[in-house]
């Protein structure tokens, strides 16, 4: 099946549950997702949404799998791009586990089509976030809005 | 897809920087030795013309799809016409500012196992000296470089 | 049959510091020994020059030359395993690292792992569990003067496989 993926592997020295609790609750996500926050329950079954500020709702889709604070898999369509959202529904798989000191955080993040914008979209923002959130977990600062001063235009 | 090839290099350029050096011959000519000619629009012929200023066309085409600087896909043809085209897609994604991810994708090559052999020794090379090409300004002669015993 | 590849691969992060700390993490010995798996970096910093990466018995592990030296912009090298008997007939890869200003004192580092000359699919696994656990590691040093402990990634099954394959 010809498909476009992005996998990302961060450690974070930060115990695994508050690496959990940072990437799935809004009041840490603001801090650290330039200010961009998700609501959902996290339950199998349940709607997620993404939040930033400048633009409201930009992505949406529904939790497939849960099992805190090891797994998550998202369904996850972007919602405010019109070329990112005709390519349709991609697949986010959050896995955490404990390694020494340190939280290992994996982000798999794919959809069904080859060469797909939307993964070119998320392969340059997950570093970015992922880095904030280490960041914020480990020095209790997380990075500015890290974009070019053009990029920050067009956004 | 057994007979696909999927080349990814990371090149420091803009996209458009990357376009025209797939799409302007005297580009192509410094670092893939040949002159690829054509005004890239959707249907129309392109022609990979040997480098030496002969005009001979080693290669030719049709523009399928043209969508600058992001994707370009052409047949690519043995001008002798003595077997079936194949297919090559230039994917020109941002990966980051200032850094493209290029994907070349031939395809279409079961009826061609000759052809098959040569572009998979070939497109290493090429891309590897059209990064050289693009962040440098300096590309090697590729023909001539011996394989490492 | 071997299936080769000349497929990259990429690792980018972003770190509160400037391009100047980070290569210096990034070439001086005693930094390297504290998040590239225990070993020590050295180099004669210039184009053509040679570069290793030592374990901390001392042997080489990594043996290379550098292709482009830009202080502090980019660094680039090629990366030929000479610890590992298993590994020592590869062709060599190249390496490079480029730092970024990304705005309000952080930086981008791209890591580039590339393979001009096609290595076994099964191989590419080392460098992806191997560069995310350095650069993690090169991150908390910078932003918060410490390394926690971490153990090597074991490589993923198919590059024991290969290994193995090979006198390991």
């Amino acid at each position: 099946m010809a498909n476009s993926s992005f996998v990302y592997v961060t450690y974070i020295r930060a115990p695994q549950q508050k690496v959990w609790d940072a990437l799935t609750k809004p009041e840490f996500q603001k801090q650290y997702w330039f200010g961009g926050h998700q609501e959902s329950t996290w339950k199998k079954g349940a709607e997620w949404k993404m939040f930033m500020p400048q633009h409201g709702l930009t992505d949406s889709g529904e939790i497939l799998e849960s099992d805190p604070p090891n797994r998550v898999v998202i369904k996850w369509r972007n919602e405010f791009r019109p070329n990112l959202k005709e390519e349709g529904y991609s697949r986010c798989v959050m896995e955490l586990s404990t390694e020494d000191e340190l939280t290992k955080l994996t982000i798999s993040h794919t959809i069904e089509k080859e060469n797909a914008q939307f993964i070119q979209a998320v392969s340059g923002g997950w570093p970015r976030i992922l880095s904030s959130l280490q960041s914020y977990l480990e020095t209790g600062r997380a990075h500015g809005d890290t974009r070019s001063p053009a990029a920050q235009a067009h956004k | 897809m057994s007979n696909a090839f999927v080349y990814v290099t990371y090149i420091y350029a803009t996209p458009q920087k990357v376009w025209d050096a797939i799409t302007k011959p005297e580009f192509a000519h410094k670092y893939w030795m040949h002159y690829n000619v054509s005004d890239w629009k959707k249907g129309s012929r392109w022609e990979h013309q040997n480098g030496d200023h002969s005009g001979k066309v080693m290669i030719d085409g049709t523009v399928l799809e043209s969508d600058p600087p992001r994707r370009l896909v052409t047949t690519w043809t043995r001008p002798d016409k003595s077997k079936e085209p194949s297919r090559v897609t230039y994917d020109i994604a941002e990966y980051n500012p200032g850094l493209v991810c290029l994907t070349v994708t031939h395809d279409q090559l079961e009826h061609d196992p000759g052809m098959a052999e040569s572009v998979s020794g070939g497109w290493p090379k090429v891309l590897s000296n059209l990064k050289s090409f693009v962040e440098t300004g300096k590309a090697e002669n590729i023909w001539l470089i011996k394989n490492k015993g | 049959m071997a299936k080769l590849t000349t497929e990259p691969t990429i690792y980018v992060t972003y770190i509160a510091t400037t391009p100047e700390k980070c290569w210096q993490a990034l070439t001086d010995a005693k930094f390297s020994a504290q998040y590239f798996f225990g070993q020590k970096i050295e180099g004669d910093w210039r184009e053509g020059g040679k570069i290793r990466y030592r374990t901390a018995d001392g042997g080489e592990h990594i043996e290379g030359e550098i292709l482009a030296c830009d202080p502090p912009r980019l660094l680039r090298f090629t990366w030929r395993i000479v610890g590992m008997p298993a590994l020592r007939h590869l062709p060599d890869c190249i390496v490079s690292y480029r730092l970024e200003a990304a705005g309000e004192g952080v930086i981008r580092l791209t890591m580039l792992e590339e393979h001009p000359e096609g290595i076994d699919q099964r191989l590419l696994g080392g460098g992806r569990s191997g560069w995310p656990a350095i650069l993690s590691g090169l991150k908390s040093l910078l932003e918060t003067g410490a390394v926690p402990k971490i153990t090597p990634p074991t490589p993923p099954q198919e590059m024991l496989d290969y290994m193995k394959e090979h006198g390991a």
